[in-house]
């Protein structure tokens, strides 16, 4: 089997399942009853068709039996590939004489199953962010089992206290045996001591562990985040990621640092006690263990409970941070269109879910605990009617059944403690769930292993024949064009052409659909992206600055500048007078996103930006739209003297600001309509002429 | 290029021998690199000229210089915090600068900034700054002080 292709519709465009098996010789179709096969040598073409959201793949003939299939678009990419494989195929078969007698490979043995991996369960997984540090956990563990057998030894001597002590003296028999008590008391305090300290240890050790691993859980998800492409974030709410760095991992550390050292506490001292209680009266033991069957069916009646409970909670904790992460950077709008009384009622509503999740887990858990101290009540009670007929018959002392009962609390406390630790694991479990979650991605731009550096480019672009789609919607359809280095390409179109796009394309923030783009005859999928993006300075449509000052902004892209170089950046892309106007200067904070400026001044701190990191490729995308013309103008000035020398790609709608480029390009709709210089253009009288005219029109009027 | 001091004010003479009155001199980075990098600004608010180094001047016009700078210079700078007050909107701080003892009023936690190292800088409701040179330099009880807000 060379490549097969799984089908998902039938020609009627109900949901059918089928598969299309390409080998070397022939095409199989297999879809239940139905088989059909054609010889390689009988297919002209296998051609895609995009048709909204389903997709047709035709197969050609040249006569009668041409077929066709119908799948959804979610097979795009796998439909792409397999085309390619058909061509790759027969390209190779060409060289061959008759396939005919070929030996046809084997239908099934060539692709190695890949077994799907089954993520492990949450809380698990969290164990093995914790492998660095398996010294502290050790020592956590060992401090909780000391700290939890000291804390057994104070009823064993009370035991010996009542019987050896207390009660001979009530029965007047003995003298008081002064040592003797001392020494009793004397252990008492010391067993108190021991176990003070060794809990004090416990808890400090343990909420390190704890701060450790979520602080490293917390870095690794914002590496991870960095990793991923502009794909993923164009996808992804922003106080949805928030809340899952932010309030997930800080659910996982309370786990760790406070129930998780409880449970294992517990644990020991339930295993402890039990042992403790058998060894002294089995009966009375029994007795008192009568109810944990019960508890054991109780919490996992509530774990499920709570399961899905917690989710839901973080997930209405999400919401609610959606909504503060859009309105409270979207505040200007809420004013200007007086909708502050809608946005409340947004706020209000999310917030009501989040109460309502949480009230319905309360709701749940509020039960359960009382249920647990209920359950301790009767296991007490039995334990004292069971104790006393013992006593009565002789078969147990008073001094073991006080001990006895002091175990017994101890036994069923540590059990109401755990109904805790149920609902606090089920809490964590979800939030861990959901920081594995983005863990999880997998950077959707193939990252080739073995790219090239490639250092600084001369700045040569090819464009092959690229296309590029957003989802099924086909944005970039076949576009070609080679910018020899230094050459300035002035982009022009109207809105919504593509133009950003296929500077996200350039930037390889995305990757093309079909087609290559190539930097100095490097195709950009086979060369280091950070290495490439060195030789880029990008000014984007929308200039985003970072909470800073102003020289920190300027030097973002190569944070080693020199004071000299700043300056020298900000006067080129003519920042420099309007920053000496600020009160700090280049020290001034431009707020969070850069608000404190106008929209020019933003623009212009970003083009120093891009100037200071000295690119090869030299990226405008209406670099120069906010500001006024006259400065413009100046901009345009020093970007003349700094283009040189570099390839630059700007995009604008003012026509006037591409006065400079060597050659202008007009996309329209995906395509290139026309090139060449704007004489040439004009003479031409296309739509680079028309929209010339129409801005000359609206200038003039 | 020549400084001169006219009254109260400061001319300068450029390199092509036209001369500006009103000339002031701005820090561009006041906060991280108050040493260097002075621009002399005109009355259209233009630079005219940019000192990168102060000492790299002759006496005379350094001196007049600093002068001038000195003149529109607010930076007190805090050596001790004497103690912070809750106020209606944010808390008074009173504290001792290197300009004597004052009281001024903070809104919000954001208004301390970290200028690197130990360096902060503290602006007040009305935009004033105030420096604290190195916060471990600080006694024992202002840095505790301080430590609830930053
Ligand atoms: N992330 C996205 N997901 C889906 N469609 C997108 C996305 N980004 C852009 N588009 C679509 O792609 C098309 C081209 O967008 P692009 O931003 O490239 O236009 P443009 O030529 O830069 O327009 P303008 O001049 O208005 O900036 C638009 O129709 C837009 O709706
Ligand atoms: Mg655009």
């Amino acid at each position: 089997m060379v490549a097969s292709l799984q089908t998902d519709l039938n020609r009627t465009l109900r949901f059918h399942a089928g598969l299309i098996v390409l080998t070397n010789l022939r095409l199989l179709h297999l879809e239940e009853a139905v088989f059909h096969e054609w010889k390689l040598g009988d297919i002209h073409e296998l051609v895609l068709e995009e048709m909204g959201p389903t997709v047709a793949l035709h197969l050609q003939t040249g006569d009668s039996t041409a077929w066709h299939w119908r799948l959804t678009s979610r097979f795009l990419r796998d439909i792409e590939a397999f085309i390619v494989r058909f061509h790759e195929l027969r390209g190779s078969n060409g060289n061959d004489d008759e396939a005919g007698d070929d030996e046809e490979e084997d239908l099934f043995a060539a692709e190695p199953a890949s077994v799907p991996k089954l993520a492990s369960k949450p809380l698990l997984r969290l164990l093995g962010f914790s492998r660095p540090w398996i010294g502290l956990m050790l020592c956590g563990l060992g401090l909780t089992v000391a700290s939890t057998g000291a804390g057994l030894i104070g009823p064993w001597l009370t035991m010996s206290l009542v019987d050896d002590v207390l009660i001979p003296l009530q029965s007047a028999t003995h003298e008081i045996d002064t040592a003797r008590v001392y020494r009793f008391a004397g252990g008492l305090l010391g067993a108190a001591v021991l176990t003070w300290i060794l809990k004090w240890a416990t808890t400090y050790v343990v909420a390190r562990l704890a701060e450790r691993v979520t602080s490293q859980m917390r870095r690794a998800t914002f590496e991870h985040l960095q990793k991923l492409s502009l794909g993923y974030f164009n996808k992804k709410r922003t106080g949805d990621l928030i809340s899952r760095i932010g309030s997930d991992t800080d659910n996982i550390s309370l786990f760790i640092s406070i129930n998780f050292i409880d449970f294992a506490c517990d644990v020991l001292t339930i295993v402890f006690t039990a042992v403790v209680m058998f060894s002294i009266n089995p009966v009375l033991a029994l007795a008192a263990l009568g109810p944990l069957p019960v508890v054991a069916w109780l919490v996992q009646w509530v774990r499920v409970r709570l399961r899905g409970g917690f989710a839901a909670a973080s997930r209405a904790w999400s919401a609610m941070n959606s909504v503060l992460t859009d309105t409270i950077p979207g505040v200007r709008v809420v004013k200007a269109f007086a909708q502050e009384q809608r946005e409340i009622e947004r706020f209000r509503q999310q917030d009501q879910h989040i109460f309502d999740t949480n009230d319905r887990v309360n709701r749940t858990w509020s039960f359960f605990e009382p249920t647990i101290y209920f359950l301790t009540d009767i296991g007490l009670l039995v334990v004292w009617s069971v104790g006393a007929w013992c006593v009565a018959q002789e078969h147990t002392t008073v001094g073991v059944l006080t001990g006895f009962v002091l175990y017994v609390g101890k036994f069923y406390g540590r059990l109401d403690s755990m109904s805790r630790f149920v609902a606090s694991a089920q809490r964590a479990a979800s939030s861990a769930h959901r920081v594995f979650e983005i863990l999880d991605v997998k950077p959707d731009m193939p990252v080739n292993k073995d790219t090239r550096q490639i250092g600084r480019l001369t700045g040569e672009i090819e464009f092959r024949d690229i296309k590029f789609r957003h989802g099924i919607r086909q944005i970039i359809r076949g576009f070609s064009l080679k910018i020899a280095p230094g050459e300035m390409i002035g982009l022009v179109g109207p809105s919504g052409a593509g133009k950003t796009t296929l500077i996200n394309l350039v930037c390889r923030f995305f990757d093309v659909s079909e087609g290559a783009i190539l930097v100095d005859g490097n195709d950009l999928r086979e060369i280091d992206v950070m290495d490439y993006r060195r030789n880029l300075g990008l000014v984007l449509q929308e200039p985003y600055l970072f909470f800073g000052t102003i020289a920190e902004n300027i030097a973002y892209g190569r944070p080693g500048a020199t004071r000299a170089e700043i300056i020298a950046a900000a006067r080129a892309a003519r920042a420099h007078d309007f920053i000496l106007k600020l009160a700090d200067g280049y020290d001034s904070m431009v707020g969070e996103r850069g608000q404190q400026l106008s929209g020019g001044e933003r623009q212009r701190i970003s083009i120093a930006r891009a100037l200071l990191v000295d690119p090869a490729i030299l990226i405008l995308d209406e670099a120069t739209s906010s500001v006024d013309t006259e400065t413009e103008r100046e901009i345009q000035a020093a970007l003349d003297h700094l283009v040189k020398g570099r390839t630059t790609i700007a995009i604008a709608h003012r026509l006037g600001t591409l006065r400079k480029a060597n050659r202008l390009v007009v996309l329209e709709n995906g395509v290139i309509s026309e090139t060449g210089t704007h004489d040439a253009l004009m003479k031409h009288g296309g739509t680079y002429a028309r929209l010339h005219a129409a801005m000359e029109e609206v200038n003039h009027a | 290029m020549k400084i001169l001091t006219t009254g109260s004010s400061l001319a300068l003479i450029d390199a092509e021998g036209v001369r500006h009155e009103n000339v002031r001199p701005v820090r561009l980075f006041p906060l991280t690199d108050p040493q260097h990098w002075i621009a002399l600004v005109g009355e259209n608010g233009r630079e005219l000229a940019c000192v990168e180094d102060l000492n790299t001047l002759e006496d005379e016009p350094r001196q007049i210089l600093a002068g001038a700078l000195a003149q529109r210079e607010f930076v007190p700078v805090i050596n001790r915090i004497v103690n912070i007050t809750r106020a209606t909107d944010g808390h008074d701080w009173h504290v001792e600068t290197d300009r004597g003892s004052t009281v001024f009023r903070l809104e919000t936690d954001e208004s301390i900034q970290s200028l690197g190292g130990s360096r902060l800088v503290i602006f007040d409701k009305a935009g004033t700054r105030y420096l604290i040179a190195d916060v471990a330099a600080l006694d024992r009880d202002s840095r505790r002080k301080l430590e609830r807000y930053y």
